[in-house]
């Protein structure tokens, strides 16, 4: 998991960088289109996550300590905050697009839909490893720790990820 | 409640979540004429910076990973912020 991840972060990375080389050649066009999103929902978003990625972690030290009930219990909070974000991401971009935000629109919306629909891609695929995670702590007597600590680690790495898009798409100016 | 903060997960948490609503706060403010403030962005980035480092050494247990695995994901981040920062600093 650790090579799928790192690999991962360096492709976003590359992203993130080149959609500061697009917003730098333009920075009007980029400041005024970042008006149109809705930072609330993307706060909220952001703090949903960053409570989901507790939950696993302490689920992760659970588990380790031998209370498998324990740690079912906090990823299933942990699977409940996460499974909040697309819902919300709903809420957000509907009547963005409704209003005219699409990815057409400008080079901001279509990195703004490009990235944090990748994003969200991973975030749909972390609900279902936190999900197999799940099954097997609720099925096996003897749960692998490295299945459940393999789990966990793409989930903070959505987390991550997430922590640098909100920086560059809602807050930097 | 006090119990819970002595989990240094539940205090890297809180930390996490004071320092996004700071940087929320900081763009806020800043963010009301459409116009490059790099008082505001030197901000964001760096509250981004540390709570990634925070997200990486406490949630994904890297500060207790093997050496190349450190490097690896310290590298990743240093690289990624000096480039974010400099092409910012550098269009202005």
């Amino acid at each position: 998991m650790w090579f799928f991840v790192i690999g991962d972060l360096f492709i976003f990375g590359v992203y993130f960088v080149s959609y500061l080389w697009f917003r730098s050649a333009d920075h009007a066009l980029f400041l005024d289109s970042q008006r149109h999103l809705n930072q609330d929902i993307g706060v909220v978003n952001t703090v949903i996550l960053l409570t989901s990625s507790l939950f696993v972690a302490l689920g992760t030290a659970a588990a380790r300590g031998g209370n498998a009930r324990h740690a079912l219990r906090l990823f299933g909070f942990a699977l409940a905050c996460g499974a909040a974000f697309p819902v919300l991401k709903a809420f957000e971009w509907i009547p963005e697009i409704a209003a005219g935000y699409r990815p057409g629109t400008n080079l901001f919306f279509m990195y703004y839909y490009v990235l944090a629909g990748m994003h969200l891609c991973h975030v749909l695929l972390g609900l279902m490893i936190l999900g197999f995670v799940m099954r097997e702590l609720r099925q096996s007597r003897a749960p692998r720790i490295r299945f459940v600590e393999t789990g966990a680690t793409y989930w903070h790495m959505v987390d991550l990820l997430w922590l640098v898009l909100f920086a560059l798409l809602y807050l930097m100016r | 409640m006090a119990f819970l903060f002595r989990n240094p997960l539940v205090a890297v948490w809180a930390l996490l979540t004071a320092s996004t609503i700071l940087s929320w706060a900081l763009s806020r403010d800043g963010g009301v004429t459409p116009h490059a403030d790099i008082a505001v962005t030197a901000g964001v980035l760096l509250i981004a910076a540390v709570k990634s480092q925070l997200v990486i050494r406490y949630f994904m247990e890297v500060r207790h990973a093997p050496a190349w695995l450190r490097r690896v994901m310290n590298g990743w981040l240093a690289l990624l912020f000096a480039l974010l920062a400099g092409i910012y600093i550098t269009s202005l």
